[in-house]
């Protein structure tokens, strides 16, 4: 909704990167954090539950115990005053009442006492103690020695039933008890288990991202980024600082080509002055031929004027040769990669630094191995890393220095070298890891410190590198690397 | 006034080209060369009494052929003539014992005035 692009941007990897993070359901970390907290509350909570359950059924199961114990009770004392009354004849009345107490308790109970021993059973106690009361009252009006049997069987029957419950729940206790107190044990377990993966995902969740955060930053700082891209499914919170962290790249590219920029305007100036220089003999030789043709027309054959002119037109093309080199390498235009000789690299840059070369009256010794393969790169942002090279070593050098220029294969494979050494004075050991640092200058109020840092950033962004070999003293050599092109598509093959 | 004999060295042909006959014209014998070390081999053959040469040369540049004119014999007036004109160069040029420095492009008219002021300077010394 609102969104700047309904599709992602093809054109800006950066924006596409933005793009595709932005488009993701969100599930932030604090949303994490607290559905983790959640899972361990509703894990607390469930054992809580548990517990208190499992005590109530204990209370329940005790009190029943107790009537179980109390019906026990009643059906043992109704066997105890059967006995006296069978012997002594008295008692029989105290029976009764101690049966039907049971019976009372036996209806009253009767839902626990079927869970307990099951219905058939609780079937078989009621009917037993229902027999028992029958044969009683029968005792009382005309015992027969078949009633006394029969009675002596039941009773039997009733208390081996009223025990046979009490037994039952007095199991089912101890199995309650075992339960509640392994159910703790098995809480603390499983909530140590909850925490340790909670843990664990969070500190995933965080680091991870923070891990790329770094290298990015470190990566950014190296002068090659490429956009941080959508790891997981959901948007969060580090979301935002990749967006920031993208945001930043940009910021710190499109500064990076200002004081490139910045920096080539200044070595524009500097050539400047040589092509100046270097206009001067062609336009001397037109200034003189204008006037040898003023001063002596009428003298002059038509072969000598048209040799005259043709002087005239040669200097002009001369003067706009000495410009246009400098004007390719001056036009702002858009970076453009194609295949490129090395040599011929190498050639223009040295036309176009020449009459500073001239200038400074330093002598140049180029030589480039033969069979070079080609490199992929933009020629105007390669030229300006040469001509700072060249520039650099003119500056180093006091008046007719040698600069010497190499160009072969690198000793690391995949990659050409470009050598440029001058016979100057030198970097001094300790400035040496600061030479590709920006604004870092040795030259004083006379350099900008942007030259190496930007040639840097160019050959970096190229996927080369430049490296540094220097004796104070002696010289300094400078040695570009630069990828070779991939073959080209083999159309003529 | 015996006819003076002026050796012109640039590398740039147009120069010697145009030189030769504006200065010739003038009545003065002109030598043209290309490059130092024919300018330092014709003038270990005769004395020049003006030479005319450009500094940034390949090889022997315009220094150099100062400096051995001015060994072969100190009459030789040398007038300096660059595109590369910059204070530090007339001043060192002027220290190996040039005559005059004059800055590419130029006039006709400012080399031969200059090659008139070298000339007066041959009969003030003989006057002198």
């Amino acid at each position: 909704m609102g969104e700047p692009h309904p599709s992602p941007p093809a054109d800006d990897p950066i924006a596409a990167a933005d793009w595709a993070l932005l488009h993701r359901p969100t599930f932030s970390i604090r949303t994490k954090i607290a559905a983790s907290f959640l899972a361990c509350f509703v894990l607390i909570g469930g054992v809580a539950l548990a517990s208190w359950i499992t005590l109530s059924r204990l209370e329940h199961k005790l009190y029943f115990l107790e009537v179980a114990d109390r019906y026990t009770n009643h059906i043992q004392q109704a066997r105890r005053y059967e006995k006296n009354f069978l012997l002594y004849g008295t008692d029989l009345a105290a029976a009764q009442e101690h049966v039907q107490a049971a019976g009372t308790a036996l209806k009253a109970e009767r839902r626990e006492i079927e869970r307990a021993v099951g219905r058939a059973t609780f079937q078989g106690m009621k009917g037993h103690l229902e027999r028992y009361e029958q044969l009683l009252g029968e005792l009382d009006r005309s015992p027969t020695p078949e009633t006394t049997t029969a009675l002596r069987e039941h009773g039997a029957q009733m208390v081996d039933g009223a025990l046979g419950v009490a037994e039952a729940e007095r199991q089912s206790v101890h199995q309650l008890l075992s339960v509640s107190r392994l159910l703790p044990l098995v809480a603390a377990g499983l909530l140590l288990a909850l925490i340790m993966y909670v843990t664990q995902f969070l500190a995933r969740q965080i680091l991870r991202p923070l891990g790329r955060m770094v290298a990015a930053t470190s990566q950014i700082s190296r002068g090659e980024f490429t956009p941080l891209l959508p790891q997981r499914r959901y948007r969060d919170e580090f979301t935002t600082m990749a967006l920031a962290i993208n945001h930043m790249a940009t910021e710190l590219e499109r500064r990076q080509e200002m004081l490139a920029e910045a920096q080539k305007l200044r070595a524009i100036g500097t050539l400047t002055a040589g092509v100046a220089h270097e206009l001067n003999n062609p336009i001397n030789n037109i200034s003189l031929t204008a006037e040898a043709l003023l001063e002596d027309c009428e003298q002059l054959s038509v072969d000598e004027l048209r040799d005259l002119c043709g002087d005239l037109l040669s200097q002009a093309e001369r003067a706009q040769g000495v410009v246009r080199n400098l004007l390719d390498f001056a036009r702002v235009r858009e970076p453009q990669r194609r295949p490129l000789e090395v040599a011929e690299l190498i050639e223009s840059t040295l036309k176009l630094a020449g009459n500073q070369l001239r200038l400074s009256g330093a002598t140049v010794d180029l030589s480039v191995a033969e069979g070079m393969p080609l490199i992929h790169g933009d020629k105007q942002q390669l030229s300006q890393v040469l001509v700072n090279l060249y520039l650099n070593a003119l500056d180093a050098m006091a008046a007719r220095g040698a600069l010497r220029i190499s160009a072969r294969m690198g000793d690391e494979p995949g990659f050409v070298s470009v050598a440029v050494t001058d016979s100057g004075r030198g970097i001094p050991k300790e400035a040496l890891p600061y030479i590709f640092d920006p604004f870092f200058t040795t030259k004083g109020a006379k350099g900008t410190g942007l030259g190496l840092s930007v040639s840097h950033g160019i050959v970096t962004k190229h996927g080369g590198d430049i490296r540094v070999r220097s004796e104070v003293g002696k010289g300094t050599t400078m040695e570009v690397l630069l990828p070779v092109a991939e073959a080209p598509p083999a159309d003529h093959a | 006034m015996p006819q003076l004999n002026v050796l012109v060295l640039d590398d740039e042909p147009i120069v010697g080209k145009r030189l030769r006959p504006a200065l010739a014209k003038l009545g003065y014998r002109v030598d043209v060369v290309q490059t130092g070390a024919d300018a330092v081999r014709l003038i270990g053959e005769q004395v020049y009494d003006i030479l005319i040469t450009d500094i940034r040369m390949e090889g022997v540049d315009g220094l150099e052929v100062l400096r051995q004119a001015r060994a072969r014999s100190s009459r030789t007036r040398v007038i300096m003539i660059t595109g590369y004109a910059t204070a530090d160069l007339a001043q060192e040029a002027r220290d190996l014992g040039a005559f005059d420095f004059i800055a590419k492009p130029f006039k006709l008219e400012d080399l031969r005035a200059a090659i008139a002021r070298a000339a007066g300077s041959f009969s003030a010394e003989a006057h002198g």
